[in-house]
């Protein structure tokens, strides 16, 4: 015993010394000029392979990895040309022709051309399409076939007019064109191999860890400032919010409403921007007593969602105007929803001839990212509410795995809770929740039903003119704002932070992060 | 003694056959559908069952189950649901990363504990006696989860002194020959990332040691206790020993029995993954891999590690029992 223990004993203390001075070398060695930056975010990517994944851990890797034929602007979700410089649709809207890019190479040296475009979305199609797509059949559901015109020409022909279709063509899952050479080589393990033709190329992945990537120094636009960049997994917010501190990150996500002050405080930045979602309170519009508009409007004015929004989300949701965040296309800025008017609540509950009849709401038990508090706080909030008109509520909570099946089924409940996370930055995309169609599809959990607005959705699909889809979509929404199948209430913030030494860093509204113009002081 | 380490060895199929069946009931009775969280918000109730189909969760429990089994005992984990990857694969890259840890904090806890229980008990109702067993109340009671925060904020925020999570310096990663970040930089004697990986590795196998250490204090000081009063260190004393020598040579030794066991029992949760520590320091190993696999209702990788936990458990404790022989050479086994 006596032998081994104190030459152990200093061997550990000696090395906890040494590593105390190792510290200050291993921070002077990173050399200046070459900039790394590194990005904390809560967990490993699912996969990198855009086809096979929908969650937004992936998507942030990915955007930054490949691209597809149009990309959003920086601060919406307009598009503008990427792999594609021009496209044209015919007029009858079920054909679209993309003019590719020329001298474009994937990372992996092979072309970038219309066979490549083929490729990519064709692996996608059905007989290939199988049923661990994700996103898939959203993408490219009205998708028939993709012909290669001529070299950097690709035509894409439709079944139906369908005018979503090129924002799809910009999400960050299943639109983005992968190597071929590079699917045939790695087969199935292609989700770890990501080969695209974005700014930063794919190095390595320690699972659990992080992601390296590194500057695609062939890349056709403006070269990344960047020569490295690390996506670093800590699943801890806190614990994250601690790494920036240090400054062992340089950006983060996730930020824990709890810490909001601290790193502030610390002197970091923090970026708070409106969120690509919508949360709601619907009313079940197929029956009894919600299939009376006058209910339905009168139990809006009783809702006061400034408050809810005040003081249930205290600074982390924007009060929702409609349906539609205001920095997506289509936002009717001079239409507002039923405001909050108690006296008015009542008159209406007076003239639809409420007699005191129980209101459920059901609710989930869990938080959802449109609505961080969860959905027993918001509904026992809108029960105090509504109590002071004299509307009488319980609430029902399912966990959430339940819960999307009894909203389907629609067998118990007057009212429920309920939110939407937007795909791909096209209106259609959110309206469409109001389509009669999608009863059947169980998206549109209200169950509501107007003849007008689903021929205002068909047409707005068919419309390519951007000014006449906004007249379209305004239309639409005066309709949805006043027969009030919904309550509008937020729209919850993204959340990111980063150190003040580094320039040019935003969230897009998407929720994932563009690097390329991203640098560090 | 062959034949024992057989016949010992054989029992790990019962053993583990259990824990897969126990596991597999509670994954499949408790936990998300995976398909519904594979296909998100868009999946119409006809493509999740399109997909559970496909999976094969639409199977009575028992053919999955037979299913499961069979892929087992072909060496086959199946691949993970979330990341599409070999579950071996996966365990295999995680695995490294608990082992240094578990390790790490065992010698922590095991000489700190050994030394400050021999130390309470030969100097018992001092104030170091009092002072250390207060201590080890509160290493037992203290939830890791937070003790691992309070470090990280002294000494990573605060003092600026360690690194707040991870498992080493980016881009500092030494070539990987066994995935012991520690043995591989010294390996290529690669002494940069070895000190970066010491420095990441101190405070979540500190917050990890602190139960184990806590454990290992009070068995020995208990048992130093009993073993210091019997007349063999008596006689040693008489001889005119000194009184570091009786201490250690005579009385420790004999002292160790049960403090092996606590320690075989102590290293075979902790390479089990410390679900918690590693949570909280972003610790690439098996317990974070776990955390996330049931978060994602990942049934294949949920059951891979588990029956992997499970097997550790098992063979660490014969090694244990192995080990008695060799410290009292009145145990023998036959």
């Amino acid at each position: 015993m006596k032998k081994w223990f104190w030459p152990v004993l200093l061997l550990t203390a000696l090395a906890f010394v040494l590593a105390g001075c190792g510290g200050q070398q291993a921070q002077n060695a990173a050399p200046a000029k070459d900039i790394t930056l590194v990005y904390a975010q809560g967990s490993d990517p699912r996969g990198l392979d855009p086809a096979y994944v929908d969650d937004g851990e992936s998507a942030k890797v990915i955007v930054n990895v490949f691209e597809g034929l149009v990309r959003y602007k920086p601060d919406s979700t307009e598009v503008e040309p990427c792999l594609a410089t021009e496209w044209t649709s015919s007029p009858d809207g079920k054909e679209w022709t993309f003019k590719l890019r020329r001298g474009v190479k994937f990372h992996d040296g092979t072309d970038f051309n219309a066979e490549a475009v083929k490729f990519s979305v064709e692996r996608q199609l059905p007989p290939n399409r199988t049923d661990d797509m994700p996103y898939a059949s959203f993408t490219f559901g009205p998708v028939q076939k993709v012909e290669v015109v001529d070299q950097y020409t690709v035509k894409f022909i439709l079944n139906e007019p369908y005018a979503p279709f090129l924002a799809n063509m910009a999400m960050a899952l299943a639109a983005p064109i992968v190597s071929p050479a590079a699917v045939q080589k790695y087969g199935k393990d292609f989700i770890e191999h990501p080969v695209g033709t974005g700014p930063f190329k794919f190095v390595k992945w320690d699972k659990g860890q992080q992601i390296e990537l590194a500057r695609n120094d062939n890349y056709w636009g403006d070269k990344p400032a960047a020569a490295k960049v690390f996506f670093k997994f800590t699943k801890e917010n806190s614990v994250r919010a601690s790494q920036l501190k240090t400054g062992e990150v340089d950006m983060m996500d996730g930020v824990d409403p709890n810490d909001v002050k601290m790193l502030e405080q610390s002197g970091l930045k923090l970026i708070k921007n409106p969120g690509m979602n919508i949360n709601y309170v619907g009313f079940l519009c197929h029956k009894p007593p919600f299939n009376n508009v006058k209910m339905r409007q009168a139990v809006s004015y009783a809702i006061n969602r400034q408050n809810l929004v005040d003081y249930l989300y205290q600074g982390l949701a924007d009060l929702a105007n409609g349906p539609l965040p205001k920095f997506m296309p289509g936002y009717a800025a001079d239409l507002k929803p039923i405001g909050y008017d108690p006296e008015k609540a009542k008159a209406l509950l007076k003239e639809a001839g409420y007699k005191g009849e129980k209101i459920t709401i059901l609710a989930y038990s869990n938080p959802r990212p449109y609505n961080p508090v969860g959905g027993e706080k918001l509904a026992a909030a809108i029960q105090q509410d509504l109590l002071k008109v004299g509307i009488n509520c319980d609430i029902k909570t399912y966990p959430w795995k339940e819960y999307k099946d009894v909203l389907f089924k629609a067998q118990e409940g007057h009212m429920f809770l309920y939110g939407w996370i937007g795909d791909n930055g096209d209106p259609d995309n959110f309206l469409s929740l109001f389509d009669s169609k999608e009863i059947a599809g169980s998206l549109n959990a209200a169950k509501y039903s107007n003849p007008q607005v689903d021929k205002l959705l068909a047409e707005g699909r068919k419309t390519m003119d951007p000014a006449k889809r906004a007249q379209i979509y305004h239309d639409l929404q005066k309709i949805v704002l006043e027969e009030a199948p919904w309550v509008y209430i937020s729209h919850s913030l993204d959340m990111a932070a980063y150190r003040p030494n580094v320039v040019n860093f935003n969230l897009h509204p998407t929720g994932v992060v563009f690097l390329r113009g991203v640098s560090k002081n | 003694m062959a034949s024992y380490i057989a016949r010992r060895l054989l029992l790990l199929f019962p053993v583990l056959l259990g824990v897969s069946i126990f596991v597999f009931v509670v994954l499949h009775l408790f936990t998300t559908d995976p398909a519904a969280l594979m296909l998100g918000q868009h999946a119409t109730t006809q493509q999740i069952e399109a997909l559970r189909e496909e999976l094969g969760l639409n199977d009575p429990l028992y053919v999955q189950f037979g299913r499961f089994l069979w892929q087992v005992l072909h060496g086959d984990l199946g691949r993970s649901l979330m990341t599409r990857a070999p579950v071996t694969d996966e365990i295999m890259s995680r695995f490294p990363a608990t082992i240094e840890l578990a390790f790490m904090a065992m010698l922590i806890a095991t000489i700190a504990g050994v030394f400050v229980g021999v130390l309470s008990a030969v100097k018992q109702y001092s104030i170091f006696d009092y002072l250390s067993m207060v201590g080890a109340l509160v290493g037992v009671s203290m939830p890791i989860f937070w003790l691992g925060l309070m470090l990280i904020l002294l000494f990573s925020v605060q003092l600026g002194w360690l690194p707040v999570a991870g498992r080493i310096d980016i881009g500092m990663e030494p070539a990987r020959i066994t995935g012991l970040y520690l043995l591989d930089s010294l390996l290529t004697g690669n002494w940069a990332a070895f000190v970066s990986a010491l420095k990441h590795l101190i405070l979540p196998a500190l917050a990890l040691a602190s139960y184990s250490m806590a454990i290992i204090a009070r068995m020995t000081r208990s048992t130093m206790l009993e073993v210091i009063r019997q007349d063999y260190v008596r006689t040693a004393r008489a001889k005119g020993l000194v009184e570091s020598l009786v201490i250690y040579r005579h009385a420790l030794r004999n002292a160790l029995i049960p403090v092996v066991t606590v320690v075989g029992l102590q290293m075979g949760s902790l390479l089990g993954g410390a679900v918690l520590t590693e949570t909280v320091f972003s610790w690439p190993g098996i317990g974070s891999l776990l955390v996330n696999a049931i978060l994602a209702a990942d049934y294949p990788l949920v059951q891979g590690s588990v029956i992997l936990i499970a097997t550790i458990f098992v063979v660490v404790n014969l090694l244990v029992d192995l080990l008695y022989a060799f410290l009292d050479p009145r145990i023998r086994y036959s």
